[in-house]
Parts: structure tokens; sequence; C-alpha cells
């Protein structure tokens, strides 16, 4: 598969300005801008990496650069939700997708492994659900209240998660704000840090679990982020990722998105 | 000592709508529970979920989002975020093992004392029931 990648993307630096993928780097791998004329034998695919975040600064650092991207579906999925909101600016990217394996959609939980522009591979099995979702949604308040303090207490606010998402963008961050967020308070108290980012993630989360594969305390984030992606669903036909031309529902009017489910109270 | 447990509740209320409807109820000696403290937003739109988050974590026991009813609102459309938001909020709230229902959204209008009397009420006899918040956040 990777030399029918590197196939397709030298064929595509005939016509663009250049191909954001990895490369073999001393110790692993790194994003890298591919050029006409590179070797592109050290292009690499593994391991997952947030590549449109490269993609992001690269198209508002030079307004006029064409680019090519190799992802993922879930690199697609952000792309979509990137460009929405002005991140990335779909006219100048052509997207080389290729489909994970099946064993990267299990490991991953995958729903959707592939990309929707799919030019290499074949789209291998969508990934079971994440089992802990259902299992801590079982739980009573008491005990999921139980299980979450663990899991935040352990925080080091790295701010990983926040840093390696490709949807977390803005400028002024809340998780930094001294308004909302005590500085220099360790673990940040439950449960305010933690949920500002998931209020966040809801309409934006396209569940490419980096944050979780980052957290250096092993905090299950997708878990909570699955059940905003759940819920955004539910209450307003909302799937983060998967159309570029459903514009996200929280800013829109309950006329052009309307609440689907009882609001519950 | 046993002392009985008296909510701390905060109440955000938008300028337009609820903050004139419990002016009314002032005005018009209906007794509301002292328990309820009103902030004043010019929109119940401009309640983020940091702001709610933080009220809890400053000591509320409950928080009341209070705005215009759907199609009054002065900006428009600015209470069709709220009713987006907050659901998702008191999910969320749910989800880390804190009772939604510490968290509620009303629409109370200029022209409704009387219901911002019944919604105060019920919200400050519900969370007395509840019990004090710090039981469930630090324990």
């Amino acid at each position: 598969m990777i030399e029918e990648i590197r196939h397709v993307v030298a064929e595509r630096l005939n016509d663009l300005d250049g191909v954001v993928a990895l490369r073999k780097a001393a110790d692993g791998v790194a994003p890298h801008l591919f050029r006409q004329g590179d070797d592109l034998s050290e292009l690499e695919i593994t391991p997952r990496y947030p590549l449109m975040t490269v993609v992001s600064k690269l198209h508002k650092t030079f307004p006029d650069v064409r680019l090519g991207v190799v992802a993922r579906g879930c690199d697609e999925r952000a792309y979509v939700e990137m460009a929405k909101r002005e991140q990335i600016d779909p006219d100048r990217l052509t997207i080389i997708g290729f489909a994970c394996t099946a064993e990267e959609a299990q490991e991953c939980y995958c729903a959707a492994p592939y990309p929707q522009q799919l030019v290499v591979g074949t789209p291998p099995l969508p990934g079971p659900a994440n089992p802990l979702v259902a299992r801590y949604d079982a739980m009573s308040l008491d005990e999921r209240r139980a299980f979450w303090k663990g899991q935040f207490v352990k925080c080091i606010k790295c701010y990983g998660c926040r840093n390696i998402c490709p949807e977390c963008f803005c400028e002024a961050c809340a998780m930094e704000d001294a308004a909302w967020v005590e500085p220099g308070v360790l673990a940040p108290p439950f449960p305010v840090f933690h949920l500002i980012r998931a209020m966040h993630m809801a309409s934006r989360c396209v569940a490419c679990r980096q944050c979780e594969l980052t957290c250096s305390a092993h905090i299950p984030l997708t878990v909570l982020y699955d059940l905003m992606r759940r819920d955004m669903e539910t209450l307003l036909g909302y799937v983060p990722g998967a159309d570029i031309a459903v514009q996200p529902p929280l800013s829109l009017t309950l006329t052009d998105a309307p609440l689907r489910a009882s609001a519950g109270h | 000592m046993d002392v009985e447990f008296e909510p701390r509740i905060v109440a955000f209320m938008c300028n337009w709508c609820t903050y004139a409807g419990a002016d009314n109820a002032g005005v018009a000696r209906m007794q509301s529970p002292a328990n309820v403290l009103p902030i004043r937003v010019m929109c119940s739109g401009r309640v983020s979920p940091e702001m709610v988050l933080r009220t809890f974590r400053a000591g509320a026991d409950g928080v009341l989002v209070m705005g215009c009813h759907i199609g009054d609102c002065h900006y428009s459309s600015g209470n069709h975020r709220t009713a987006k938001r907050i659901p998702l909020l008191r999910n969320l709230l749910g989800y880390v093992g804190i009772n939604p229902d510490r968290l509620r959204l009303a629409w109370v209008s200029a022209a409704e004392a009387p219901r911002f009397v019944q919604v105060t009420t019920e919200f400050t006899d519900k969370i007395r029931e509840l019990g004090p918040l710090s039981q469930e956040v630090t324990e």
C-alpha cells in the first residue's frame, strides 16, 4: 500500500506545490512537506499523526500555496471540521486518502476507518464501539463520579490533549484563562478543567483519539468525548466530520438546526 | 453540630426578560427564596459552559439559567444557543457523576413574575433535597 501511496504522491506533485505527509526521521517519523524531486521512499504512513494541523499552519502562512495531504479517515474528518471553521481552505487542498488496516480500525474503535476521498486501499470493516462507553454509561452517578475523580486526579495539566487535537485551534484557550481555571493548581480541581474541554469538543470531536494516545496520565478522555458525540447526534443530528456542507449546529438558530430530542428539563 | 442545609443558588438572568420578571415579583411583594443570588447578563446566550462550571466550583449547589422565551430574544436568537448548550452541559455533568438536576434552564418573561417565583422555589426545593454539591465534588 505504501508503494502505491508514494506513487500517487509523485504524480500529484506535478501540479501541487507540495504534499504533507510523514517522513522517516532519526527516531521515527516527523511531518514533512514533500516537494517535487524529494526522495519519496522516505514517505511513511505510520504511526497516526494529526497532519491537518500542519496543513492549517501552512495554509495560514502561505495564502496562495496549493497542497496535498496523505490522510486517513480521521484526518479527513478533522479537515472537514477545520474547513468549516476557516482553518483550512478546501479549495487549496487535495486529499490523498488511504484506508486504515482492520487492526488499526479495531484498536481505535473507529466507525469510519477510511476517508470519503479514498485513493489507495480498500475499506476495512469498522472497529467495534468502545466497550468502556457502555460500561461507564451504565454506572450510577456515584460510581461515575468515583471513576472520573480517580482519572482526573492523575492529570498533570500538560495540555497534551489540547495541543495534539486538530480541532483545538483557538488563539486564547479557556483552559488557560485564570477566570475559569485556577493557575498553578495540580491536579486541576474536579471537574472544571476537563469538562471545559469536553464541552468544547461537542460538535468538533472527530474521534481521532490522538488526545487519549498522547495523555501521559492515561486518562480515557475519548469515553467522555464519545458520549458528547452521541449527544450531538441524538439531540442535534450532527456527526462531526461527516459532511462539509453541514454547519455546526451550536452556533445556528433553532430554525436552522432544531433540537431533535427532548431537552430533558 | 447539625446545621440545616441551605442551598446556595446562582441564577443567571437575562437583562430583557427574566431580570425584569424578577423585579416585578419583588415590586409585587411576592415571596421567592432568598437562596437565589441573581446575576444579570445581557442574554442567556452569554452564559458559557465555563461560567456555569466555575460557578459550581466557586461553591454554588445549583445553577439556574433563565432568559426570554424562544421567539422573544432581544438579540433574536441568543437564547437558541442557550437552548442547545444547556442540555449538553447537563448531560456532561451527569457523565462525570454530578446530578444534572443541579443545572436548570428556564424561560421566564418580564410579565411572568409568578413563574419566576415558581421556578426559583421549585429549584431551591430540589437542591435542598439533593444536598450540598461539596458532598459530590470534594467528599
